[in-house]
């Protein structure tokens, strides 16, 4: 636990100088799935690794990815203490990777449309846009999710090996593949369900938080965000570190508190964060807009449970300002397009 | 008549001198806790599991449980017994672990799935012994470990979790399923430089624990069944512990003992 000038707390895991964290928002998200590709082209493109997405993108309401992965256990108990036991869910659950007629289609001159080979079933995010609620009231929005890099995470704690660990510089939490055995407790123990066993290379994986290039080890020595940070197109996450009181982060994390974790019950403290949807309002029947929320606040409390109400409270103030003609930070840090505003990772360098 | 005491008292003699002797050997095979070493000639057929040089070498079953490692699944192991038999030659030595397993279960291409497996154990230091679970830093464990991915290898341990693969082993395995059962045969060089590998003296007993991994009941890491410290029989004796023979001797001279008071309690009745 550090303190800040302004007094607001900010909890760092035991040994850590300094934390990474992301924040996204919800309401720019338009599922396109070009944070999941940019990932997995860089990170996880075959050798074992086809079935797996350290990126994704799901639609919510929806069973999400690896299916239903919000009932599968795993993460602490109400005390924080104890870990629950999780569950592993076969490769089913996470769809698998299909292989398509791209073949015939490009090369053999065939008529067919471009497709899966046999009829899938089942794949990341294949419930898309399907939400939940009656016309004219139907809602859902997309949820990207990467490891949160947790600042008690259940996956290092899981691990007999402690092949896992959480790094002391910025609390990137990674899978050493030379202490790993391939026993998998980490992916049961992950309540998020964001470490993927790699049953070619017969070890875990997981997100790294792009961990090379926050560190500038790409060609021009460039400090870069990470790759689903970057490549967004509609910019809707924030790199920073959490303790960096100048930061975005910081500042909208603990200082006006409209950042909120994902299934905080897990106890597991994510250090990625979301700004809730904010939807426009439900329709009458005869079309017209009437005063009643269109994404039940009780659906998004389940989700990020209950500091969602305030911090929804805090943006609907904040736009109210805005559209007096008023100023706002909480507005302008979540419409800024200056990368240098979205991305501050070279101040504890 | 007065010569006839006397015999039977020869005769119980002689006859507890027998016992005595031979005794220990009809009713107990060996000691507890002994793994008989057959020492083999040749050594050419030891490398399979139906090897015909097999049959010179007597198995002892030994008994498994659960390890209790704090791990999820620690206590709810599925194996409970191994047959453990062993061989040398004068440059290898050889074991064959055997036991029943109704699921083969050879992959873990899935992410539930999980391969059956078995691993031994020998201390580092062979004049020393362990603590059962994987060693200690000051005192540690050289693991040969097979699984039905057809991985062996030759392992590390100072403790739980610490476990190391060692390169460039010269371990080698081969593994048969047949009726439901495993039979995996483990064998090495007796002797080797390096520091962090057992190097068996035929001068000396070693001590082996068995553990034995079930793929289909998602059995890894501390989820497995284990045995408790048996031996190699690798050095040249005593038999068993002198305790045995000292025990057989005290029950022997009781008999001659009981006998000699009832033919005294006869005579006396008799009024000879």
């Amino acid at each position: 636990m550090s303190q800040t000038d302004d007094g607001t707390d900010v909890r760092l895991a035991d040994g850590i100088d300094h934390q990474v964290a992301m924040v996204m928002d919800l309401n720019k998200c338009i599922g396109c799935q070009t944070c999941t590709i940019a990932c997995k082209t860089n990170w996880t493109d075959g050798g074992g690794r086809e079935y797996m997405y350290w990126n994704n993108v799901e639609t919510k309401p929806g069973s999400g990815y690896p299916r239903d992965w919000e009932e599968m256990g795993g993460g602490w108990d109400e005390d924080g203490e104890e870990r629950t036991p999780g569950e592993l869910q076969d490769k089913e659950a996470y769809g698998r990777a299909w292989e398509f007629n791209h073949e015939q289609v490009m090369y053999e001159g065939s008529d067919e449309p471009l497709r899966p080979m046999e009829q899938p079933d089942w794949g990341p995010n294949f419930d898309e846009d399907e939400g939940a609620g009656e016309y004219p009231n139907s809602y859902y929005f997309y949820l990207p999710r990467i490891c949160n890099h947790c600042t008690h995470p259940s996956c290092v704690e899981a691990c007999p090996r402690s092949a896992l660990y959480k790094r002391e510089e910025d609390g990137i939490v990674l899978v050493d593949q030379d202490r790993c055995r391939g026993y998998r407790y980490c992916v049961e123990g992950c309540p998020y369900k964001k470490v993927y066993y790699n049953a070619m290379k017969k070890t875990s994986e997981k997100c790294i938080f792009c961990y090379p290039r926050i560190e500038g080890e790409g060609p021009e020595g460039e400090v870069l965000p990470p790759s689903c940070a970057e490549d967004c197109p509609p910019q809707l996450r924030l790199v920073g570190y959490l303790d960096d009181e100048e930061g975005p982060i910081h500042k909208l994390v603990n200082e006006h508190e409209v950042a909120v974790r994902l299934h905080p019950e897990y106890r597991t403290e994510p250090n990625v964060y979301y700004i809730p949807p904010f939807a426009p309002p439900q329709h009458s029947e005869s079309g017209e807009s009437i005063e009643s929320e269109r994404i039940p606040r009780n659906y998004l409390e389940e989700l990020f449970g209950p500091d969602v109400h305030e911090a929804l409270n805090t943006i609907e103030r904040e736009r109210a300002k805005v559209e007096r003609g008023e100023e706002s930070e909480v507005m302008e840090l979540l419409t800024t397009t200056d990368t240098t505003d979205q991305y501050r990772l070279e101040v504890f360098d | 008549m007065e010569r006839r005491p006397a015999l039977l008292a020869a005769l119980l003699a002689a006859s507890l001198v027998v016992t005595t002797l031979a005794a220990p050997a009809l009713v107990s095979a060996r000691p507890a806790y002994e793994i008989p070493v057959a020492d083999v000639d040749d050594g050419a057929t030891l490398d399979t599991a139906d090897g015909e040089e097999w049959t010179q070498a007597p198995s002892a079953g030994v008994p498994l449980s659960s390890s209790g490692a704090a791990v999820p699944g620690g206590d709810e192991s599925t194996v409970d017994e191994v047959r453990v038999a062993s061989a040398r030659t004068d440059e290898r030595l050889y074991l064959r672990v055997s036991w029943a397993d109704p699921t083969r279960d050879t992959a873990a291409g899935d992410v539930r799935q999980f391969a059956d497996a078995v691993a031994v154990q020998v201390p580092v230091n062979e004049s020393a012994r362990p603590p059962i679970a994987m060693g200690s830093t000051d005192n540690r464990v050289n693991v040969w470990y097979w699984n039905g991915l057809n991985v062996s290898q030759e392992l590390l341990a100072g403790g739980p979790g610490t476990t190391t693969v060692l390169d460039d082993s010269d371990l080698e395995s081969n593994a048969t399923y047949r009726d439901g059962r495993w039979y995996v045969v483990l064998s090495r060089p007796l002797t080797d430089s390096s520091d962090d590998r057992t190097t068996f003296s035929t001068e000396r007993d070693v001590d082996v624990a068995v553990a034995v991994w079930n793929g289909s009941s998602m059995e890894r890491s501390g989820a497995k069944a284990t045995s408790e410290w048996y031996y190699l029989a690798l050095g040249p004796g005593p038999e068993g512990p002198p305790y045995e023979t000292i025990l057989w001797l005290v029950a022997g001279l009781g008999m001659v003992f009981t006998t000699l008071v009832t033919i005294e309690g006869i005579r006396r009745t008799r009024g000879e």
